[in-house]
Formats: structure tokens, sequence, C-alpha cells
């Protein structure tokens, strides 16, 4: 099974995001316990980050099908930029929810309190799309045990 | 060995009806049986798990204060309550511990009296989405980071 694991625009610096769960979380700590994750499943990991909104959302659109299941985090920091970051995600998802492959949103603060009205939840009324936020690193590690839960894959770790 | 931690898992309205109540939408799980598998799971863990439900709002107050010095987590499915009890927001900001908001379905992909969660901004997450897995998913990460 091939995961795809999609950071979208600032989120090469996680100083600003804060969680319950988690300190001084950096995102090659992320890639490393996601990579970790995986492997124990047998999963093969892709892991990517880009500021670059329509670069990042291109290479989705072209490489969607590769994958079986998608994970993202949409945004690390708001810009008006969001609004068409927006506008490329939704059409990235739709893609892969018209494949019927599994899609999580994740996000490392609760983004209800930092203020739903700068960050909202990826919209797909046709799509399912998972949702989790505020787990710091455990909301990717909850994203990837959801998807091994539905694929009835079974772990090598304890 | 340290001592047994407490989650307490709460669930509102009309989730009495799992299992029956559109099954496309929330599965053919019924609550007692995901209630069974989270306190399993939850003693595997070395966690004292309680699995509550009620349709009614001042039962789940209630719950949530008796939670206050007693528990160390509450998990709490508010279902339709999620988009109108301020009583629930007011009472979850009471309570101290680790707190997550779950729900089965992702209520951002539906009816839009569904996109506004009180729930929310008064706990540290929220977990959306994953189907009746997620209270497993949930009571296991619990397990990892209490």
């Amino acid at each position: 099974m091939k995961v795809l694991i999609l950071n979208g625009p600032g989120l090469d610096d996680l100083r600003r995001l804060d969680s319950s769960f988690d300190k001084d979380l950096t995102l090659d700590r992320i890639e490393e316990a996601c990579g970790a994750l995986c492997a124990s499943y047998g999963i093969d990991m892709t892991f990517r980050q880009g500021d670059v909104v329509r670069e990042l959302f291109d290479w989705v659109g072209r490489n969607a099908s590769e994958f079986d299941a998608l994970i993202i985090n949409p945004i690390g920091y708001y810009s008006y930029e969001a609004y068409e970051t927006f506008e490329k995600y939704r059409s990235a998802i739709k893609v892969l929810a018209h494949l019927k492959k599994p899609v999580v949103e994740v996000h490392i603060s609760n983004i209800f309190r930092r203020g739903a009205h700068l960050i909202e939840p990826l919209r797909e009324p046709d799509a399912q799309i998972g949702f989790i936020c505020g787990l710091g690193l455990h909301s990717y590690l909850l994203a990837i045990e959801s998807i091994a839960q539905k694929a009835n894959l079974k772990g090598s770790t304890p | 060995m340290s001592q047994q931690k407490k989650v307490r898992v709460l669930n509102g309205p009309n989730l009495n009806l799992l299992g029956a109540r559109e099954p496309e939408i929330y599965g053919s799980a019924t609550l007692a049986q995901i209630a069974e598998g989270c306190i399993r799971l939850g003693a595997e863990r070395g966690l004292d798990v309680e699995f509550l439900q009620s349709n009614h709002e001042g039962q789940l107050i209630d719950w949530i204060q008796g939670a206050i010095d007693h528990c160390d987590a509450i998990v709490i499915n508010a279902a339709a309550f999620t988009h109108t009890s301020v009583a629930i927001h007011d009472a979850l900001r009471a309570y101290k511990g680790y707190k997550i908001e779950l729900h089965i379905s992702n209520p951002h992909l539906r009816e839009e009296f569904r996109h506004t969660s009180y729930v929310a901004p008064a706990v540290d997450a929220v977990v959306a989405g994953l189907g009746v897995g997620g209270y497993a998913l949930v009571v296991g990460l619990l397990g990892e980071v209490l």
C-alpha cells in the first residue's frame, strides 16, 4: 500500500503551532515517526512539504492515482494565497475521492481554537474525508492507524 | 506500576440507535459493541474506560462536571448537541484534563447546520470521519499519552 503525506505552505516551521499533546515538534520528527509507523504496517510512505501551492497541487493532480491513500495537512499559516490554496486542494481531493481512496485531513493544532475564521476544514460533500486536529504528531499517526485499520493491515510491532 | 488512568467516553443523543439508524453514514456496529471494544482495549492499555450515553443535555453536563478531579481524560461525541449546546461548551471549559471531540462521520462534509461546533473550541483536539473505528483509535492514543 502506498500512502502520500502532504504538507502545505508554512509547515516547514512548526514553532507557531501548538498542541496539548506535543511540544517543540519539527517536521523532521513527524516524518521520522510517520515513516516508522508506516514501515510497521508495510506501508510505502511518500512525505512531502511545499510552500508553492500551485506546484504542490499540480504535482498531486498528476501523481494522485499512484497512491492508495492521502494524508493532507493543508496549511500551516494563513495568507491571501490560502484562498487559492483551498480551491486547489478541493480539486486535488476530488481526484482521490472519485477514485474511492481514503483521505484524512490533519492539523497539528486545534484549528477551532486558533480561529475557524482563518483556517476552515475541507468541505467536499461527495468525498469521504477523515478529519483530525489538535493531536500534534499524533494527528498524523492516528491518520495512518485509521488507514491501516480500514485496509485490515496488521502491525509488526506491539 | 503506575496508577490506572480514568477515561470517560460520553455519547450524546440518538447514539443509542447506532447500528439501526442510517447505517450508510454511521456503520452497522451497535453502541454496546463499541463500548465493549473501548473498555477491553482500555484495560489492555492500563486505562479504566467508562462508556456512557444519554439523550439528555443536562445528564451529559452532569457527567462532564463529575469528571472534574476524577477522570484523566474525556472523549465526547456530543452528536447533535455539538451544534447547539453552549452549556456543554461551558462545562467542558471547566474541565482541565485532556478532552477530545469525536464524531463517527465528518460533520464538515454534511449539512451546513452541522458545520459549527460549540464543542471544538472547548477541547484539545477533534477526531471525525474515521467511522466507528475512531473510538478505538482515540482510546489507544490516550493509552499512550496518559
